[in-house]
């Protein structure tokens, strides 16, 4: 079921050393190494000994810290002080509780595309469309608020409007899974691809229907009204969104751990034809395991429209969708760990700000952060048979 | 004469898409998928953009942008090969890098105007009504490209270095019984593979829009990922793929010029869902025919 299966599963044989584990992950579906795997690994990985943890403890250590050295060293090249460049980040990340609020607030939707992530990998399905389902949601609720047009009280309104988001999500993931199970098209590849197609959905209702008439320059949809407004419950910013991202979290994480549900999609995740065998809905776990994930990214295009930005502009959310995908492989597609997983690249984007500030580098210049911590985590920090 | 221009924009478009649909092929044909296509296209882009106004010269340029998309895809292959680590998931993580990188390297050089290839009208054939205008009057990055195709088409499947490519993706414990390392010809593939990306990208910046800008591929190397399973991994059919695309992306635009009803946003999106309904219809009957091993695998 995972990507490679389905776009070139070459090799099924042990080559060598190095390419001996990934090789049978790309062809068996191996259950320590398709993207379903995240609790067998770690519990293999960390369980026992305590030596075990102990070592895991220092790879990470030690992976991040050369991620940071490595970043700091090219800050350099580009005439910042990197100590100074990353003390603004820090500062700009956790130094007031204004700044940490902000973290949190950033966040909050990429938490929410992270689970939308880990529930297709579990089933071994590569959802890479978090962006476009991310977009989807913020439409869909947009769309539901405008329709309700402030006939409702808040708390059913709201929940009308979140509903609007995350099925609009799930509509978006349902292309990809669709596509997948009748046509044998990778979802990788089209649920990538429709990410550039939502983007101009977007764009397209921003600039032409739903565009605001009062936006004259640069073009916004109409202002939501205060019934579909998340509240804000801590400091200046933020907001419920925040909460319901980490019930999301645990729930997903019940689902996954305690439900048969659960133990289906993992033994899809990691057999398919075991699954097949013992007689589970194939196609329908399959469907579900990618809805379930359009659903939360719609969910968190809706707490980004609601919580934060008021109103769809064109480049509202852009790019979350791909530090969350990155978020859930950091977070090995544990939904517990994708929460300090999230938090973590919230402030990598909110230390960006810090940085644009102190020393005028272009806001690509965190792309740069959490390309190298992925590449240290991926590649040193986890034990061999789980990246 | 919409035709013409459709056809001749598609020609003119596709060379940035050719190169990488070539590259990744070698990469797959190898084993190795790299989504970090579209990262190695944008190093390209900026190196080549960048070397080309340093140096005054367009060739140095489009040899920077290869060796650019090579450096990449050498993290990638390190990554993959060396670290075992995800291919998807790697491959993405090699675009943020592109992106980030590019995004800052190029930030001052945004709008600077290159030194750019010129178009090289073929003498005689050029003048030739609608061929001559659809494939005789381009820069040479394009015809190379061409050439480029010809040529890895016949080192793929009739060489012995073709070969071993396909035996390291298909049968990689053939290659050990001869005394081959199947990861020293994937890290070849892949690195071969991202300077092609790479002279794309090149080509993009220094032939097709003349200028810089972040994130200016904005998915071309995805779709070139998608275009290898169209071409069922092979260079002549990846031509057909290439042009495909920037067939699609010529016509809209032309329908735009043309005062379409439909709004531009929409039209833009055609491209992608173009190559989305391509590879559905078409899936099932390429995977029947890729490499025995995958056909094996795919039940």
């Amino acid at each position: 079921m995972s990507v490679e299966t389905s776009v070139h599963p070459f090799d099924d044989e042990p080559i060598d050393e190095p390419v001996d584990e990934s090789s049978q992950g790309l062809t068996t579906g191996a259950a320590g190494l398709t993207p379903g795997d995240g609790t067998s690994v770690t519990s293999l990985a960390s369980g026992g000994a305590g030596w075990g943890h102990a070592s895991a403890v220092l790879r990470w250590t030690f992976a991040l810290s050369a991620a940071v050295v490595l970043y700091g060293a090219f800050l350099a090249t580009k005439g910042a002080d990197p100590v100074t460049a990353l003390e603004a980040m820090w500062e700009s990340a956790f130094g007031s509780t204004n700044n940490l609020g902000e973290t949190l607030v950033r966040a909050a939707p990429i938490l929410l595309a992270s689970l939308a992530v880990v529930v297709p990998a579990r089933a071994g399905l590569f959802n890479i469309g978090g962006e476009g389902q991310l977009l989807m949601g913020a439409i869909g609720a947009h769309g539901m608020a405008m329709a309700l047009d402030g006939a409702l009280p808040r708390p059913a309104a709201l929940v009308l409007a979140g509903l609007g988001g995350a099925a609009l999500g799930a509509a978006w993931a349902a292309i990809p899974v669709l596509l997948k199970l009748f046509t044998a098209t990778s979802e990788a590849i089209t649920s990538l691809l429709l990410n550039y197609i939502a983007a101009l959905v977007l764009t397209w209702l921003v600039f032409e229907p739903w565009k605001d008439p009062a936006s004259l320059g640069q073009a916004y949809s109409r202002e939501l009204d205060t019934t579909t407004r998340l509240p804000v419950i801590w400091g200046e910013r933020v907001h419920l969104g925040i909460v319901v991202a980490l019930i999301a979290a645990v729930f997903v994480w019940l689902a996954l751990r305690s439900t048969s549900w659960g133990f289906r999609l993992q033994v899809l995740g990691g057999n398919e034809e075991a699954a097949r065998r013992a007689g589970f809905p194939v196609a329908r776990l399959t469907i579900g395991a990618m809805l379930v994930g359009g659903a939360l990214a719609g969910l968190g295009g809706f707490v980004e429209l609601a919580g934060v930005e008021g109103r769809l502009r064109p480049e509202i959310l852009g790019g979350y969708g791909y530090v969350a995908f990155l978020g859930s492989w950091l977070a090995r597609h544990d939904p517990l760990k994708a929460v300090v997983a999230s938090v973590m690249l919230g402030a990598i984007v909110v230390g960006g700000f810090g940085l644009k500030i102190a020393t005028g580098l272009s806001g690509g210049a965190v792309d740069v952060l959490m390309a190298l911590v992925l590449l240290a985590i991926l590649g040193f920090a986890q034990p061999r048979g789980a990246r | 004469m919409l035709i013409e221009s459709v056809l001749a924009g598609a020609v003119r478009g596709g060379t940035s898409m050719l190169y990488p649909v070539l590259g990744e092929t070698i990469a797959e044909r190898s084993g190795v998928i790299n989504l970090g296509t579209e990262g190695c296209m944008l190093a390209g882009a900026l190196a080549a953009y960048v070397v080309g106004i340093e140096t005054g010269s367009v060739w140095l340029g489009a040899l920077a942008g290869a060796a650019a998309g090579a450096a990449l895809a050498l993290v990638h292959a390190f990554m993959v090969l060396s670290r075992g680590s995800n291919q998807i998931a790697t491959g993405l993580v090699i675009t943020f890098l592109g992106l980030g990188t590019t995004a800052l390297f190029g930030q001052s050089y945004v709008g600077q105007g290159v030194n750019a290839f010129a178009a090289v009208p073929v003498p005689g054939l050029s003048e030739v009504p609608f061929i001559g205008r659809v494939l005789f009057d381009h820069d040479p990055l394009t015809y190379l490209s061409l050439v480029a195709a010809v040529v890895t088409w016949f080192v793929v499947f009739r060489t012995r270095t073709g070969m071993k490519l396909r035996a390291a993706g298909e049968r990689p414990e053939v290659l050990e019984a001869f005394g081959l390392s199947p990861v020293r010809i994937r890290y070849v593939a892949v690195v071969v593979g991202g300077s092609l990306a790479g002279l794309g990208g090149g080509q993009l910046s220094t032939a097709f829009t003349r200028n810089w800008s972040e994130n200016m591929t904005v998915g071309r190397g995805f779709v070139a990922v998608a275009l290898v399973i169209f071409a069922a991994w092979n260079p002549l059919k990846a031509i057909g793929g290439a042009y495909l695309f920037s067939g699609a992306i010529a016509l809209q635009l032309e329908l735009q010029a043309r005062g379409s009803e439909i709004s531009k946003y929409l039209l833009q999106a055609m491209p992608y869902v173009t190559v989305i309904v391509v590879l559905a219809v078409m899936s099932r009957r390429q995977l029947q025919r890729s490499p025995e091993s995958l056909a094996r695998v795919l039940g």
